[in-house]
């Protein structure tokens, strides 16, 4: 069963960030750094926080038999999020040499992400 | 033949992609889960851009088939790997061992995952190249 659980939730989740992914660049113009990726990876980043805090209270260690963690959490905010497309975007700048977007794609991705994460972590705890 | 829409099609595409990463990457999981340190979640995020990198120096080079990229690299490349997790692993990382830790490991996802993915576009256009030669030497 675990395995269904984690499939439902991951195929899901690529689909969301597929179709968000696509929307977003629809609704914003051409920046100096790419921005879809880094918007749905803060977005899923909140949500897994929000999901930890809201039915965990913390962040859960081996909970690998929670059917909800496999669902929501490996599965759909798993697979919403994503670190290779980060990598490339951010291996792009490198090779262009656009230092001043490489340090803030890569500072908004990752501190973004992380800052989202304990946003939605510490909401439902205060 | 059936026509469908497709933008249909690259749903499904990337819905079988994204299940067969996210299924790969709960594996590994498994395998490492008794470890404080999320090498899993390492493992996944490094394999997952050297492989991205691989089909974007391909694309690059040579065509194939749109359904075919878009599974692998939007499904199962972005299935594989994670942001949410790399995140809630820091915050554990950091309130279990220590600070320390937590910044060796975002430093070691983003130093390595740009080094394979710049890694595997090289490789990628090399292969794709390679067997673009095979093919006019016939």
């Amino acid at each position: 069963m675990s395995i269904l659980y984690v499939a439902l939730g991951g195929g899901t989740g690529a689909i969301c960030r597929y179709l968000l992914g696509l929307w977003i660049k629809t609704k914003t113009k051409q920046r100096f750094i790419p921005t879809a990726m880094l918007y749905v990876n803060v977005l899923g980043s909140f949500g897994l926080g929000l999901f930890f805090g809201m039915i965990y209270n913390e962040v859960p260690f081996m909970v690998y038999e929670d059917p909800l963690f496999l669902l929501i959490g490996i599965g759909f905010f798993g697979a919403f999020t994503t670190f290779s497309t980060f990598s490339i975007e951010a291996s792009a700048l490198l090779q262009k040499q656009k230092w001043t977007g490489l340090v803030q794609y890569v500072g908004l991705s990752i501190g973004g992400s992380l800052a989202a994460f304990l946003i939605g972590m510490f909401l439902f705890r205060l | 033949m059936i026509k469908m829409n497709r933008h249909l099609w690259t749903i499904i595409a990337i819905f079988i992609g994204g299940i067969a990463g996210t299924l790969l990457r709960y594996l590994i999981n498994l395998q490492t889960m008794t470890l404080l340190f999320p090498l899993g979640t390492v493992i996944e995020n490094l394999v997952g851009s050297l492989l991205l990198g691989i089909l974007t120096g391909w694309v690059m080079v040579k065509m194939i088939p749109p359904l075919l990229k878009e599974g692998l690299g939007v499904g199962f490349c972005g299935g594989f790997t994670t942001m949410s997790t790399l995140a809630a692993d820091s915050v554990l990382l950091a309130g279990e061992l220590s600070m320390l830790y937590s910044g060796l490991y975002l430093l070691i996802s983003l130093v390595g995952g740009v080094t394979l993915a710049l890694f595997g576009m090289i490789m990628g256009q090399k292969i794709a190249k390679g067997k673009l030669k095979e093919g006019e030497g016939v």
